[in-house]
């Protein structure tokens, strides 16, 4: 690697940490808003019902009402959606509902409880029809039309060589069914904005993970133009995918637009568990084909996903889900069919890996039955066909140097002979279990560009201006810290401005493990400009040549002395132009063909495996993960700090997905029957990280938010399996999932 | 403790009580929580709110030195006593070794139970000033984090146990160039 300038790859203070430490941050809920009005929403008693009839006569006759909006009020075009083929969801039901839960009316109140008060007084008339709760009934003959299109909300066919032959030929073939389950996002803080007005713009401040995507959906909602509408991103309490879609924005800029004066809404935790996004329950069946000597052959995969009453990013992650289905292995042939299927559930959307880790789960489950069934060692195999640069994938991408999947695997390897020496094999329920992944960073076959501008600010300092949403992970840091690494600054140098679509060009949407390498190499196209023009400038101004010059951080020197950043900005302003360094950064890829699914979906993939030690307590079924040990080659740790807490917490997110959590749509409204993961549910998490430059990355980064969960669950499974024998096909594996395989096994 | 009725008929009680060593008196109804005290009657907003059901822990505040949840403490409960918020945490500028260590430690990431967790710590300290990783992570087993593991954590409440408010160098996981 080049040369650093000791900001990247040192882990320095975020700037935000003691403002959040000594109560000082304002998230939206924060704020005081004099004269604002509170809002409440109805919600539909129903799963999938016509409206009627809506009488708002009592709610609008409760003293403190203001004013009560149904999707009459709806200016615009009441329609939004992440994905420009499915924008399919209102903000308030037109007509028809669709998911219990769905907001049907809308109220503004002088006081909060007079707004839930008159809420609760909306009168609707359904008439109620037949409602689909999986999507084998979603797509049964006979079944309701959720929307107009039919039930069936996307597909999506990859086929690569000639699977069929392979599975002909193969020495080995195992097939199982795997099945995971709707997963809530748990963001510590719900959902929260409000919405002034300001000079005749509605300026809504929220809880967002994608600020500008907010604002185009916002003026589609409201009919208006893009400079009367503002999104500002206020401080958020976590999102993993749940605060990409639009929630308490289109209400309070609604509410805000339609009354001239300023309203809030904070969801409670049961709106945010009975209206927000989830992940996707799937079903996958998986057949694999391998020959004698472990070699994979052969993938056949059917994924289905149920991704609930509207479609949110259902289309992104069954073909996330179908890129990512043979895993970080080589495989000549492939045949994946991928579906989002309408049903009566709250919608799914994205969360941490859209869609990778429930297949992970399917193709690490199969490598062990592969082992076992050729009596490898179930690393070895996995490092026989782990992917090598120069290697194609199963959409054909030939993939390029930054490939560390076997180094992931060989140290992991190592751990696990460490492990596996203490453990013994006396006591007969303890085991170990490997699981492995890799990630495309970005969006999935399509244009995701990211943009960043610096200036000179009035005090001769420069400041960065970034669209991308820090929602907690810590993207702020990574961005100045490639900001300061590329201008010679230290961080604590460079003001920032995000997040804030009147201040701030589109960075895409803090999503799909993007922003360090997409927005990063923004930020640094951006520097890189900023240094040539400065010195362009003052290589003008000061006769010299611009080779003679050098920039300092904060100035240009040449053999005649320095010129500050403000006197070169003077220059420029002179001639009509301003010290300004603007970025702009899209990955390279090539849609995937509608047939055969092939294509370059990302320019660049991280790659993990993680081991877990578990115990299985045989009398009550229940699992304990006692060690987790994590490798994931990230590229370059711009701030390893937050590489290892991202590593930590998705792997606890892990623990949930692979022992715990299981949505239940009907029963679950809190954290009192919704159980995440404590403290004592998890263990001291090993995190590491190897680094394997990516050469189009930012200082070699790639991403880690999402691959930090993916391996947890598969290693978990497989650890289960070692430890009693049994293996569970089916997420999450809990008490009563442990128990009746067990008892199966204890039957046979 | 005096009470009014207002035009509804509504009793309201005058609370007072003490937070972060200030005495104050506000004007509250039956079903006021101290949460909704804390937030809306003295604008300590450090107090998160997160659930309102007592399971997330993000409105942890200290009764008397005890950790509780604000959202399932009456506000009538706190009379007369002492209320902790994360606010009277600091001595001014000055970050308490707690506070500090959960900076060094990247203990950090969206912020919303960072108050909560580093008054159960706080608590816990306290009242055992060298406790074991079991007994930290018991301490703080009623505050979620949904983004950090809690592995940064423990790892910062323990080193503040030990005497330290930064990692010790070797455990610098990963990263050969």
């Amino acid at each position: 690697m080049g040369t650093f300038n000791k900001v990247v790859g040192v882990d320095g203070v975020r700037r935000d940490t003691v403002d959040k430490l000594t109560g000082k941050e304002r998230f939206s809920g924060d704020y005081k808003i004099p004269g604002a009005l509170a809002l409440a929403i109805a919600r539909s008693s129903e799963a999938h019902a016509l409206i009627k009839n809506i009488d708002l006569t009592k709610a609008k006759a409760l003293p403190g009402v203001v004013r009560v909006f149904t999707a009459e009020d709806v200016p615009g075009e009441n329609s939004y959606g992440i994905i420009p083929i499915t924008k399919d969801q209102p903000m308030l039901a037109a007509g028809k509902v669709r998911f219990k839960g769905e907001a049907v009316a809308l109220v503004a109140a002088e006081s909060l409880e007079v707004a839930r008060e008159a809420a609760a007084l909306i009168e609707v008339e359904y008439e109620p029809l037949k409602a689909s709760f999986t999507p084998e009934e979603a797509l049964a003959d006979g079944a309701e039309a959720i929307h107009d299109k039919g039930n069936l909300c996307f597909e999506h066919d990859s086929l690569m060589g000639d699977p069929d032959k392979a599975f002909a030929e193969a020495a080995v073939i195992v097939e199982d069914t795997y099945t995971t389950s709707a997963i809530e996002h748990s963001y510590m803080e719900p959902e929260s904005g409000f919405a002034v007005m300001e000079d005749g713009v509605v300026v809504v401040t929220v809880s967002t993970q994608n600020p500008h995507y907010d604002h185009a959906d916002l003026c589609r909602l409201l009919g208006l133009e893009e400079d009367k509408v503002r999104v500002k991103q206020a401080t958020t309490g976590g999102g993993f995918g749940g605060k990409l879609d639009l929630s308490v924005h289109s209400y309070v800029a609604l509410a805000t637009l339609l009354t001239g004066r300023p309203s809030r809404l904070a969801y409670t935790r049961e709106e945010s568990f009975a209206a927000s996004a989830k992940r996707h329950s799937f079903t996958i069946k998986y057949r694999t084909a391998a020959d004698a000597e472990g070699n994979l052959l052969a993938v056949d995969a059917e994924l289905v996903a149920d991704t609930g009453a509207y479609a949110s990013y259902g289309v992104a992650v069954a073909m996330r889900a179908a890129v990512h289905a043979a895993g970080p292995y080589m495989v000549p042939n492939s045949r994946v069919y991928s579906r989002a299927v309408y049903t009566n559930h709250v919608f799914s959307g994205a969360m941490r890996g859209f869609g990778v880790p429930q297949v992970a789960l399917a193709h690490e489950s199969q490598m062990e039955k592969i082992a076992a069934k050729l009596g490898m060692d179930p690393i070895e195999l996995r490092l026989k066909n782990a992917l090598k640069p120069g290697d194609k994938t199963i959409t054909g991408q030939v993939l390029g140097d930054s490939v560390g999947i076997r180094e992931c695997l060989e140290k992991i390897k190592a751990v696990r002979d460490e492990w596996g020496a203490a453990k013994g094999d006396d006591d007969g329920v303890r085991g170990i279990g490997v699981g492995a992944m890799l990630y495309g960073i970005g969006n999935t076959g399509v244009s995701n560009p990211s943009t960043a501008q610096i200036r000179v600010n009035k005090e001769g300092g420069v400041t960065l201006y970034t669209g991308c949403a820090d929602i907690g992970q810590g993207s702020d840091h990574v961005l100045l810290g490639i900001c300061a690494e590329t201008l010679g600054l230290a961080r604590e140098d460079i003001a920032l401005v995000r997040a804030d679509t009147m201040l701030t060009t589109n960075a895409g949407a803090t999503s799909a493990s993007r922003q360090t390498y997409i927005s990063g190499n923004a930020v640094k196209a951006a520097a890189e400009m900023f240094i040539a023009k400065a010195v362009e400038a003052a290589a003008k101004v000061s006769g010299s040549a611009a080779s003679e010059l050098c920039f300092t951080g904060t100035a240009v020197k040449g053999p005649d002395g320095e010129l500050s950043l403000l006197e070169i900005a003077e220059s420029l302003r002179a001639e009509g132009r301003e010290l300004e360094g603007e970025g702009y950064f899209d990955p390279e890829t090539v849609p995937l063909d509608h047939h055969t699914g092939q294509g370059k979906p990302y320019s660049t993939y991280g790659f993990a495996a993680q081991l877990t030690l578990v115990h299985v307590d045989k009398a009550t079924a229940e699992v304990r993960v006692e060690k987790l040990f994590a490798v994931h080659d990230i590229g370059k740790a711009i701030y390893p700090q937050g590489v290892i807490g991202q590593i930590s917490g998705g792997s606890a997110m892990g623990v949930g997905l692979a022992l715990m959590e299981e949505f239940d749509h009907t029963s679950d409204k809190n954290f009192d029957t919704y159980l995440i993961p404590t403290v004592l549910d998890v263990p001291d998490v090993e995190a590491s990280f190897i680094e394997h430059a990516e050469p189009t990355g930012p200082y070699g980064a790639k991403g880690v938010g999402e691959p930090a969960l993916i391996p947890t669950a598969p290693a978990i499974v497989n650890a289960i399996a070692d430890a009693v024998g049994v293996r569970i096909t089916s997420l999450p594996a809990n008490l009563e999932r442990v128990h009746s395989a067990l008892q199966l096994m204890g039957g046979k | 403790m005096n009470t009014i009725e207002d035009k509804e008929g509504v009793k309201r009680y005058m609370l007072s009580l003490t937070v972060n060593g200030d005495p104050h008196t506000v004007v509250v109804k039956a079903n006021t929580t101290l949460s909704q005290v804390l937030r809306n009657e003295l604008a300590l907003t450090g107090t998160k709110q997160g659930c309102e059901l007592g399971d997330c822990g993000s409105c942890t505040v200290l009764m008397d030195g005890k950790p509780v949840n604000s959202c399932m403490v009456l506000a009538l409960e706190a009379e007369g006593h002492e209320v902790t918020t994360i606010e009277g945490v600091a001595e001014g500028a000055k970050l308490s070794d707690l506070q500090e260590s959960f900076v060094n430690h990247g203990a950090v990431q969206c912020g919303y139970c960072s108050p909560g967790m580093v008054l159960s710590a706080k608590a816990l300290l306290k009242r055992n000033p060298h406790p074991t990783e079991l007994e930290v992570r018991e301490a703080i087993s009623g505050n979620l984090c949904r983004c950090t593991g809690y592995v940064h954590i423990v790892e910062a409440i323990l080193a503040v146990s030990e005497g330290r408010t930064t990692p010790p160098e070797e455990t610098n996981a990963g990263g050969e160039a």
